[in-house]
């Protein structure tokens, strides 16, 4: 799914806190790549990815999906996961399996699609348990195994490997480059982590105190001559 | 002392000789509390979720006329309700005044903010995210109501049986509405209230016996059914 956003401006309380104009007023998130939204604490980030997972209104601007505007339609083929997600007071099988069961997919169908993930995900020991009580690391793999369940066109993660162990991000990476690579789906994650970025995203955009500052391939942000990125590329490296 | 003693004597006697007026007093107070709070549900429920999830301008407001309206004293309401039941009020003609509809009437106006504010209150926090998280997953709207419900089932038990003890347990609101009609009219705590005028303790403390166990009974239930579900994972 093809995503592309034009001149979008939020303003929130009498204050802007996203405002994409001059080079960049038009970002492009092309559909079958995992593009990568980075910058500093404060710089839009959530704000952008909210407006373009059609979960918060921009005041003025517009987002396409391939072209259309946002509709219920569109709007079912995308999701939504962050690094504090709210999983249902159910088992973590039951969680996985939610978004299938509202799309009334038949009960083998369910169990087979949702085996699969509990095992992709390591977390087949931990099925029958309620995904309540669960480690902030298993919360988010369970979240993002219930998020690809319904094979999503588009997927939208906030810090999806914060505060998880190595083990448990390697699996998430994995999984999200293997949805990239078989089923082409699109991909837009924030994270802090540029490492991280350079290991999974095809493509990259920096943000600042609600501007966009950079929007290109990964590697051609190490040639871009600009305090605030060199700041924040030198704190990465340490 | 002795008579605090022997009136848990006479009590116990009088709870075991299964008297009528005694069973037909506690039948009609379960009868007009469960009404009250079936109906406080059914209208505190659907309206503590919407004004939970939705953010608009004034909630701030609305909120603190629930909190309000949460602890209004029962004879308060019972008072407004007498006006608007008297044969004089606007709802005069419908004879209502002194009747146990009276009583629902007044006891419904009593536990709904109460079953609401509740329900507002935790709708506000975590319902929120369940909807923003369901609307993520492709939930439509009915799916949503649905999530909704089965996420705050054990919030929405608590309120009902919080509403279920507020009026079972309030006296004000019923003796106006109601009179404490004997045969027809009187309840568990006006029976108490009434009898303890008359320094008949043993009456007194039987009855109160019978509301006490009917609350640890119902509190009970909750516990099983909603609580101890919730602790079946925990171990």
């Amino acid at each position: 799914m093809n995503i592309e956003t034009s001149h979008i401006k939020k303003i929130y309380q009498e204050k802007t806190v996203l405002s994409l104009d001059g080079q960049f007023s038009d970002l492009l998130f092309e559909s079958g790549k995992i593009h990568g939204i980075i910058g500093p604490n404060g710089s839009g980030k959530t704000t952008l990815m909210k407006i373009i997972a059609g979960l918060i209104a921009p005041s003025s601007g517009a987002v396409l999906y391939n072209g259309q505007p946002l509709c219920q339609d569109i709007f079912s083929e995308m999701t939504y996961s962050t690094h504090t997600p709210t999983l249902f007071s159910r088992s973590v099988y039951q969680n996985i399996a939610y978004p299938l069961k509202i799309r009334k997919q038949e009960k083998n169908a369910i169990d087979q699609t949702v085996s699969q993930l509990l095992e992709e995900f390591e977390i087949d020991d931990i099925k029958d348990q309620s995904a309540r009580h669960l480690s902030g690391g298993e919360s988010q793999k369970i979240a993002l195994a219930r998020a690809l369940s319904f094979s999503p066109k588009a997927l939208f993660l906030d810090e999806p490997t914060a505060n998880i162990d190595p083990k448990s991000i390697q699996i998430i990476e994995a999984a999200l480059q293997k949805r990239n690579r078989e089923q082409g789906l699109t991909i837009i994650i924030i994270t802090h982590n540029l490492s991280q970025a350079f290991r999974i995203c095809n493509h990259l955009t920096f943000l600042d105190q609600g501007s966009c500052l950079f929007s290109d391939r990964p590697e051609k942000i190490m040639t871009t001559s600009h305090s605030t990125i060199d700041e924040f590329i030198s704190f990465n490296r340490f | 002392m002795d008579y605090i003693l022997n009136g848990f004597v006479e009590a116990f006697r009088l709870i075991f000789s299964f008297d009528p007026e005694i069973i037909q007093i506690v039948l009609l107070s379960l009868f007009v509390s469960f009404s009250a709070t079936l109906y406080g549900t059914l209208i505190g429920v659907p309206l503590g979720i919407a004004l939970g999830i939705h953010h608009f301008r004034g909630k701030k407001v609305v909120s603190r006329f629930l909190y309000t309206f949460m602890s209004f004293p029962p004879v308060i309401i019972g008072l407004f309700t007498a006006l608007f039941l008297a044969r004089s009020g606007p709802f005069g003609q419908f004879q209502l005044m002194y009747t146990p509809t009276a009583m629902i009437i007044a006891q419904t106006i009593l536990v709904t903010p109460v079953i609401m504010g509740i329900v507002f209150n935790h709708a506000s926090t975590s319902g929120y995210e369940v909807v923003q998280t369901g609307k993520t997953l492709g939930a439509r709207r009915w799916d949503i109501l649905i999530l909704l419900v089965l996420e705050l089932k054990a919030v929405i038990m608590i309120a009902l049986v919080t509403g279920f003890g507020r009026a079972i347990s309030e006296v004000g609101a019923v003796m106006i509405v109601g009179g404490n009609i004997r045969g027809f009219t009187r309840v568990m705590t006006t029976f108490i209230a009434m009898n303890n005028n008359m320094g008949q303790y043993s009456v007194s403390i039987a009855m109160g016996l019978i509301l006490m166990s009917i609350s640890f009974f119902t509190n009970s239930l909750l516990y099983h059914f909603i609580l101890g579900d919730q602790n079946e994972y925990r171990d």
